[in-house]
């Protein structure tokens, strides 16, 4: 009886530590929430005040009246499917190699890596352009890929090999003795076990490129071609910026990738991994 | 496949294409097969070294040089020049000084909280997945969003802080002017690196913890053992890897903070909330001083470099031990 | 060839004698524009930037009505506007610069063309475009000097605007105070404001912007006209008597700290509107805020306070430039002249743009009524020193004069150091 009891506390202080965190953490968004509604939105009104008086759909309706808008929306999710795919791949590769094989020159390759790291983008733009320019990749939607490939790489080669590195050795060397190299052993083995990992990579591989502002400005030209960030940014203007507009079309980006995240965190299950280890 | 190594047996594995690889069963587990294991780091390491460090080289590059933008126009080499300016600058250091506090505030707060988010997300709760949402909500939010927002709650009129600060807590006596004075904007600054990466350091903890095998918890929690005496002895070793992994992003990320600066305080009043990266822009595109700001990035980057060397190193060793 | 080139252009600006026609003939490689009236054989298309923001009436008039009429008449072009967050456009011109990817037309802020035209990167259109004499005489003066680096002109003006004073009529009147014409009666009303609960000027800011119209109305300049030299203009006794005027209200306590940083304070926009400040200095793109955010106020507007040196305002706006790169000069020409055009100007006022042309300054007031304030302003309005060292003096000068209005130093020593800093900058091109 006590032990049902003493659940039930538990859970309640949960909730209630929780409910407080969730609205602290939640707040901004709300008051942007209740800003998209209003009308009036050149200055941001009381702080205190959620509740629009004269609610209205009338920026969302603008939004997604602007012209292109759609279009801006599908470049964003091509471009973002295509990267995440890729970094996926290719980042769980050289992380399962980082962690799991040996291999001439390993500590290079990984500081390499780190190195990458710690380099701001910012700092490359200009190299950058110059190479996207001389490999004939400027103004290109598919020419985004490989400079959002790349510049994800180091960060989720990292994320993954800290993760890989969790796997079991006892399993990796079951499968070796039963004779499966190392490509079936990182297909049928690692990432399987690293749903969660796999998961997480996927999560901030998708919101990194579809959020991506300062390259994809710089590179395309043409307004067919241009991403959705461009779109949100160019709502505001040089001597007055209307926010609710603003934030209605971030309001309207956040969707897809809340749809990813909530598709992903379902791998955040306890004891997802554990039965492998049995079997 | 031969599963017994004899120095026989190797010459015969040489016919069928796997002349190198060498098969050690006592091996802590990682196996030695170069060229399946080149074939698994190239494809990636090429896009890398071609999108970021051939670049990064050029960069480099041009920091030796008083680099001009204009078209055919001859840079003329300086050597250590711009770093010598960049040691001497009180402005650079002062940002280096802004940058080190701001991680230091930033990276404990960010892996405390989310952590314990983790943990407490981590167990079946009815609303689990709302909550997950809720708390990942910052991150996804755009930082020009977020920046306009946190400059209203800091805002020295009416801003939600004041309140809090003035009228609830009772801690300041009057309004605060937040953005004009380097501490207090940087507090403010660092407040929203907090709230933005609390998210993305629970997402992180979270995929780690759902590692943490679940009969170790039953069995320890068989064995008496209460909730905090569980998460120190069977979660937390569990996660050492993924403690590092944050902790080393989030420093490196502190050090290179930038987006959130440029937009709150665009480095001043004056100067005086300058941070590398934002010292580095303004340098390199406002003044167009592009040899000066690498060297600012680079100098950055050096130190950065250095002192997460360090962590790594020291951090391996912990787990190793 | 070079020199003798830009040394018949110094010449033909400096007499300002309307050569239409005759520079053309100078043998010039890049010059392939045409005369203006020959339109019969320009074709390509033509790509424009631009930072008119997405939806606003300035895109839609751009898009609508002025790109449309233009191919109508030039059926062989298409002109492709690109429109470009304002934040981020002078940061993408830049990149575009060193990997040559400039487009053919550039709307730039009149801050950045001595700098572009530094790199080396924009058509000198004084000397390559054969009738820029006569679209240089139609314009505002201080309009068009914008335009001009070491003695070359590199582009037109497109639009412009000046800060005007900006007040509630009837908060003054409750105040029972009169709306000050000079520095003098604003210092002097400040008393009676502040009791009637506003600060009685507000500014965000401490750069050129904002303290030249100070400046100069107190009789005092930056740097002397060939914008050489600081000292002695910026720190002569003129200019001290500006800033000290504004020092003196804040430490009467009859401006707010926003001066010192704004960010996270009441907007200058607001603060008038609500009656927590009794005078501000803007531009003509306030109306339309006022009236979207705050329907119920009447802006009230008249010129900036007088000095010893008249009421002397700050140009602002945009110029029209167009790239050495560019592969389609003639077309590219022929739009630009379009720009400038009185029916292109006319429709960018209908939408808050005023026009550059002196000669319809009478017919802007039947558009907007408030044009009439600025237009008055214009005529004797000065832009800012133009050079491409401006960026940092500008943040030099607002550095300084905080600190000055902090309290850390005078106001002579901090535009001392100002002007010393300034010279060493302005050394580099010259």
């Amino acid at each position: 009886m006590n032990n049902i009891r003493a659940r039930r506390v538990s859970y309640a202080l949960r909730y209630v530590l929780l409910a407080l965190a969730a609205f602290v953490m939640v707040y901004p968004f709300l008051f942007m929430l209740s800003t998209s509604f209003k009308s009036r939105s050149l200055s941001l009104g009381d702080p205190t005040n959620l509740i629009p008086t004269e609610p209205t759909l009338d920026n969302y309706t603008q939004v997604l009246g602007t012209e292109h808008f759609g279009r801006y929306f599908l470049n964003s999710a091509a471009v973002a499917l295509v990267s995440t795919a890729l970094i996926v791949l290719l980042a769980s590769m050289m992380a399962y190699a980082f962690a799991r094989l040996d291999f001439p020159g390993k500590r290079i390759f990984f500081t390499l890596i780190i190195v990458g790291l710690t380099i701001p983008t910012m700092m490359l733009i200009i190299p950058q352009f110059l190479l996207a320019r001389d490999l004939h990749l400027l103004n290109s939607l598919p020419g985004l890929v490989p400079f959002y490939v790349g510049t994800a790489l180091a960060f989720n080669t990292f994320l993954l090999a800290g993760f890989f590195e969790q796997i079991p050795h006892e399993l990796d060397e079951a499968m070796a003795i039963d004779g499966a190299g190392p490509w079936r052993r990182y297909w049928s083995l690692a990432l399987p076990l690293s749903k969660p990992a796999i998961g997480t990579c996927i999560i901030f591989a998708f919101l990194g490129t579809w959020d991506e502002f300062a390259w994809a400005l710089t590179v395309l030209n043409d307004v067919d071609n241009r991403t959705l960030p461009i779109a949100i940014a160019l709502f505001q203007g040089q001597h007055s910026t209307s926010w609710g507009l603003v934030f209605a079309a971030s309001i309207i980006a956040i969707v897809p990738v809340l749809i990813v995240y909530i598709i992903f965190q379902r791998n955040f299950v306890a004891g997802l991994t554990t039965g492998a280890v049995k079997s | 496949m031969s599963t017994h190594p004899s120095p026989t047996a190797l010459p015969r594995t040489v016919g069928k294409g796997r002349r190198r690889s060498r098969p050690r069963v006592a091996a802590a587990g990682s196996r030695r097969a170069p060229l399946a294991a080149y074939a698994f780091i190239l494809p990636g390491f090429l896009v890398y070294s071609l999108i970021m460090l051939y670049p990064a080289v050029q960069t480099l590059l041009l920091s030796f040089r008083d680099w001009t933008i204009a078209p055919g126009v001859n840079s003329p080499w300086v050597g250590l020049d711009n770093y010598i300016r960049a040691f001497h600058d009180p402005v650079f250091i002062d940002s280096m000084v802004n940058a080190t506090a701001y991680t230091a505030f930033t990276v404990p707060l960010q892996i405390v909280i989310g952590l314990a988010l983790a943990v407490l997300l981590d167990a079946k709760l009815p609303g689990r997945v709302g909550f997950r949402v809720l708390f990942y909500l910052p991150v996804v939010t755009s930082w020009v969003v977020v920046s306009l927002l946190f400059q209203f709650i800091f805002s020295s009129q009416d801003g939600l802080a004041n309140h809090v600060v003035v009228d609830l807590l009772g801690v300041a006596p009057e309004n605060i002017s937040w953005f004009q004075g380097r501490w207090t904007a940087m507090l403010a600054i660092s407040i929203l690196g907090v709230w933005k990466g609390i998210g993305w350091a629970m997402l992180i903890f979270l995929a780690a913890l759902t590692a943490v095998p679940q009969e170790l918890k039953e069995a320890a929690a068989l064995d008496g053992a209460g909730a905090a005496k569980r998460f120190r002895y069977v979660s937390l070793p569990a996660i050492r890897s993924a403690l590092a992994v944050v902790f080393i992003l989030l420093f490196i990320g502190g050090f290179n903070v930038f987006i959130s600066v440029l937009l709150m305080t665009g480095g001043g009043p004056g100067n005086a909330t300058q941070v590398p990266l934002t010292y580095m822009y303004q340098q390199a595109f406002k003044f167009l001083d592009f040899g000066y700001g690498s060297a600012i990035s680079f100098s950055l980057t050096a130190l950065v470099l250095m002192l997460s060397a360090l962590q790594y190193w020291w951090t391996r060793r912990r787990m190793a031990r | 060839m070079k020199y003798w080139k830009s040394g018949v252009a110094t010449i033909a600006a400096l007499a300002s004698i309307s050569i239409a026609g005759c520079s053309a003939d100078t043998g010039s490689p890049s010059s392939s524009t045409t005369a203006a009236g020959n339109t019969g054989d320009i074709s390509g298309t033509v790509t424009y930037w631009h930072a008119y923001s997405a939806d606003s009436p300035e895109v839609s008039t751009l898009e609508g009505t002025i790109i449309p009429a233009f191919e109508k008449l030039h059926p062989g072009v298409t002109v492709k506007d690109v429109p470009i967050p304002y934040d981020e456009l002078h940061q993408k011109l830049i990149t575009a610069a060193a990997g040559e990817q400039l487009p053919d037309l550039v709307r730039a802020d009149i801050g950045w063309v001595p700098e572009l035209a530094n790199l080396g990167v924009l058509e000198p259109l004084g000397t390559s475009m054969s009738d820029f004499q006569s679209y240089a005489d139609q314009v505002y003066p201080g309009t068009l000097a914008t335009n001009l680096w070491k003695g070359t002109y590199y582009g037109l003006p497109l639009d412009t605007n000046t800060r005007v004073m900006m007040f509630d009529q009837s908060f003054f009147d409750k105040a029972g105070v009169t709306v000050p014409t000079t520095v003098d009666q604003l210092m002097a009303a400040a008393p009676a404001l502040k009791k009637a609960g506003a600060y009685a000027f507000a500014d965000n800011g401490a750069g050129g912007w904002n303290m030249l119209p100070w400046i100069w109305s107190a009789g005092g300049d930056i740097t002397d006209p060939g914008v050489t030299v600081a000292t002695g203009y910026l720190n002569s006794a003129a200019s001290v008597t500006g800033i000290q005027n504004l020092v003196d209200m804040y430490n009467g306590g009859y401006m707010p700290d926003i001066i010192l940083g704004d960010s996270g304070g009441l907007a200058t926009s607001d603060g008038l509107a609500t009656d927590k400040y009794a005078t501000i200095l803007d531009g003509p793109w306030m109306y339309p805020i006022f009236a979207g955010q705050y329907p119920d106020f009447t802006v009230g507007a008249s010129q900036v306070p007088a000095g010893p040196g008249g009421s002397v305002s700050v140009v602002g706006g945009e110029d029209i430039v167009m790239t050495q790169s560019s592969t389609n000069k003639e077309a590219a020409t022929e739009f630009l002249r379009y720009l400038l055009s009185a029916d292109s100007q006319l429709a960018m006022a209908k939408v808050g743009q005023m026009p550059v042309l002196s000669n319809l300054g009478s017919q802007l007031t039947a558009i907007n009524a408030y044009y009439a304030p600025f237009v008055e302003q214009l005529k004797t309005a000065k832009p800012r020193p133009a050079t491409p060292a401006w960026s940092q003096i500008d943040s030099i000068l607002q550095d300084e004069i905080r600190a000055a209005i902090r309290g850390d130093k005078t106001v002579q020593e901090a535009l001392d150091s100002a002007a010393s800093q300034s010279d060493a900058l302005l050394a580099q091109f010259n």
